[in-house]
């Protein structure tokens, strides 16, 4: 009983001490999060992210172009790098954006801002293998694949047929993939849920005293917050309340992790987080708003990882029994190893591997005749050295 | 037992206060600021601003007379000594272009100075047609340092192709209505800082959103990030482009010089930082005095740490911008990348010491 009254004391003068610490900025208002991601502002929804919406759908275009061997490089470059009002798209809204993926790929505050020298060399990878898509894959579309020769190569069963490089490498893969990592990822975690984008400039003054953006009914700092969330849900049919699996990036491996039950709740987790963080900046409480975005950065990586290393193991299972489906495996492998340097270790300023190990990765890749070349124990290996970096085992992921 | 008790909850109840209120502590900012705002913009106009301003009014009063000689006699001699005369005052408006407040704001002054690329296409009508008003905005890009680049080194294929041009009473009249422009327009800014501003400037000493210390803070930040790292290596790089803009390049059509004027311009940069005279070696009251103040020895540390850095990678570029980018763009943008990480310290850090909030938006937009 006595020990049940001391710690209640002891949890008042801990709340009090600490709530009656009034200088502004450090008082904390208790934050509830809604049941959906809803928000308002005198009846008015202060939702937006439209931008993001718009370079998912984007990116949806160009992902399917790229697997259409009329096309030609121009019409595909100009699909990632859109200029407003050119017709680059079959959606006239797409063409009157003045959006592109390109400017916002590997491009975010915290990784690139001041190293444009790396952002331009990852967007100088993706225009590589845009142009090799037309160039070296397109003119040998109806050509058998063979070690050192891009052409066709079926799946066994009479499955699908891949297009591929003369390492065996789906380009249209490799862009999908990566961007999942360049665009999105990127933009959610180093980005947009960033104190440096959150509170720049006037950001915190503005949204202590609830004074919205010219014209807007959100504040920029709630704006920024949405736009991190529209890269992940912006292509839901209601996006409030997101049932994943709406488009080929984020959502779809989200809906794929969340499917496997060694990561049942990852979904919600996440979900959790963004509502709670976005309440957060409603409540003018930045403690718990940075909290939400360690999570997601957390559980976003780990996205990354778990598909890297699934698909590695895929790669391997049917490697040399069915060169089409391992070298399909192997293809969105190599894009989600690509996007691990755009993960970020929560509380750090890191990724949970670097640039430099990545490109190391994507050179075991792709050395010699790549993919044909590969072997169990070179992606096993790697498989283990990713997956060593995360709270998961290569069995669990790889599965 | 109980007096036990007591003692580890008072213990506890310490420790709890001295958490939370060091917590409440947002960091060394928290020291009283007594600053003497004053003595900063006094160093400021009296040892910087207004000794540039009359060290580029002597140097475009000369080129104003080389050019005059020019005129009479357009020959290969004296378009080397007009040449030259520009050169000169183009290295000292790097140390001007910063000083975007008082008359240079009213007037736009930088805009009718230094926008580049200039537009031929705008310079060619306007010289053909004889008639124009130098001063309207559609102007600005037709006027200026780098018209007179283009004037000087781009009008023709060779030199015997450019002196041949000014056989023509309308090229040589735009080149003089040009040049006396820019010499006209910097007599009233600098009057108007000797006999008007001065005083405004230095008696403004309070925190607000239009005193002389946040407005020139301020800009001195917008041009850092705007003018230096954006202009003149940032775009040409093709950092806000799809591909790279060498033809972006400050002094396109004497391209050898475009080193030469990025460093003179970090140089004023840092030097204004530092609060030394223009003239002389002179240390006073500035950006770094003020932090020092305090107590961010730190800050002034990185700041200064940076700049050098960005100096080294600067210096490792061919003399040339265009070369450079033509043949190994990424020293370009490794030059651009030690320039942003000096604005995340002078945007975020420095103005969260001094309180000041930015009256900009991101220079390079969405």
């Amino acid at each position: 009983m006595k020990k049940i009254v001391l710690s209640l004391f002891v949890a008042s003068v801990l709340f009090q001490s600490c709530s009656n610490d009034d200088d502004g900025g450090n008082s904390e208002n208790q934050v509830v999060a809604p049941t959906t991601y809803s928000f308002e502002r005198n009846g008015n929804s202060s939702v937006s992210f439209g931008g993001q919406t718009t370079r998912i759908q984007m990116a949806h275009e160009l992902i399917s172009a790229l697997k259409d061997n009329t096309q030609t490089e121009k019409v595909l470059d100009a699909m990632f790098a859109h200029v407003e009002g050119e017709v680059d798209f079959s959606d006239a809204d797409l063409n009157a954006s003045n959006k592109s993926i390109r400017s916002k790929t590997a491009a975010s505050e915290d990784y690139f801002k001041a190293n444009t020298t790396d952002g331009n060399a990852i967007k100088a990878d993706f225009d590589t293998w845009i142009a090799a898509q037309a160039s070296d894959v397109f003119t040998n579309w109806d050509n058998d694949a063979s070690v050192g020769n891009a052409g066709k190569i079926q799946e066994a069963g009479g499955g699908s047929t891949r297009y591929v490089n003369a390492k065996g490498l789906e380009y249209n893969q490799a862009v999908n993939k990566a961007l999942i990592g360049a665009l999105m990822t990127d933009q959610i975690l180093n980005n947009y849920l960033s104190p440096a984008v959150l509170d720049a400039g006037s950001n915190i003054a503005d949204n202590n005293a609830g004074t919205v953006a010219d014209g807007k009914t959100y504040t920029t700092m709630e704006h920024k917050w949405d736009e991190a969330y529209g890269y992940l849900y912006g292509n839901e049919d209601n996006p409030a309340v997101p049932v994943t699996n709406a488009d080929s990036f984020l959502s779809k491996y989200l809906f794929r992790v969340e499917s496997d039950t060694d990561f049942t709740g990852i979904a919600a987790d996440i979900y959790n987080a963004f509502k709670l963080g976005r309440a957060a900046i409603v409540a003018k409480n930045y403690r718990v708003r940075d909290e939400q975005a360690e999570i997601i950065r957390e559980k976003i990586s780990e996205i990354i990882g778990i598909r890297a290393v699934y698909y590695l193991q895929q790669g391997k299972a049917s490697l040399g029994i069915d060169n089409a489906s391992a070298f399909h495996d192997l293809s969105e492998g190599f894009g989600f190893v690509y996007s691990l340097q755009f993960t970020r270790k929560p509380n750090t300023t890191e990724p949970y591997f670097t640039k430099t190990e990545v490109d190391n990765f994507i050179n075991t890749l792709t050395t010699g005749n790549g993919f044909w070349d590969l072997d169990a124990t070179i992606l096993d290996t790697m498989s283990n050295t990713i997956s060593s970096k995360f709270s998961f085992t290569t069995a669990q992921a790889g599965s | 037992m109980i007096t036990g008790r007591k003692i580890i909850l008072v213990l506890i109840t310490a420790l709890v206060i001295v958490g939370c209120s060091s917590s409440s502590d947002d960091g060394p900012s928290s020291k009283t600021d007594d600053f003497n705002r004053g003595a900063l913009l006094t160093n400021l106009v009296d040892n910087t601003i207004i000794p540039a301003f009359e060290d580029l009014q002597v140097k475009l009063l000369a080129l104003k007379a080389n050019k005059d000689v020019f005129i009479v006699a357009p020959n290969q001699i004296n378009l080397e000594a007009l040449r030259m005369s520009w050169i000169e005052a183009y290295k000292v408006w790097q140390s001007v272009e910063v000083f975007n407040i008082g008359k240079a704001e009213e007037l736009q002054y930088s805009f009718q100075m230094n926008v580049y690329p200039t537009n031929v296409l705008d310079i060619e009508n306007n010289i053909s047609s004889g008639t124009y008003d130098l001063t309207n905005v559609n102007n600005n890009d037709a006027v200026g340092f780098p018209a007179v680049d283009y004037l000087l080194y781009g009008i023709g294929n060779d030199d015997m192709a450019i002196l041949n041009k000014y056989l023509d009473i309308k090229y040589k009249n735009y080149l003089a209505d040009v040049i006396d422009q820019m010499a006209s327009l910097t007599q009233i800014v600098l009057d108007d800082w000797k006999t008007v501003y001065r005083t405004t400037f230095v008696n403004s000493i309070a925190n607000t959103a239009t005193s002389s210390l946040n407005k020139f803070v301020n800009d001195f930040i917008f041009y850092y990030e705007k003018g230096l790292r954006a202009n003149k290596i940032g775009i040409p790089a093709g950092n806000f482009s799809t591909t790279p803009l060498p033809e972006k390049i400050e002094a396109f059509y004497n391209q050898d010089i475009s080193k030469e004027l990025a460093l003179e311009a970090l140089n004023a940069v840092q030097n204004l930082f530092n609060g030394k005279a223009y003239l002389s070696a002179t240390i006073g009251e500035s950006f770094k005095s003020y932090l020092n103040h305090l107590d961010r020895n730190d800050l002034v540390g990185l700041i200064n740490t940076r700049f050098d850095d960005a100096r080294q990678k600067i210096e490792a570029l061919h003399d040339n911008f265009n070369i450079q980018i033509n043949t190994d763009n990424t020293k370009m943008t490794q030059a651009f990348d030690a320039l942003q990480l000096t604005v995340v310290s002078l945007k975020v850090d420095m103005l969260q010491a001094f309180n000041v909030s930015v009256d900009f938006v991101d220079a390079d937009g969405d």
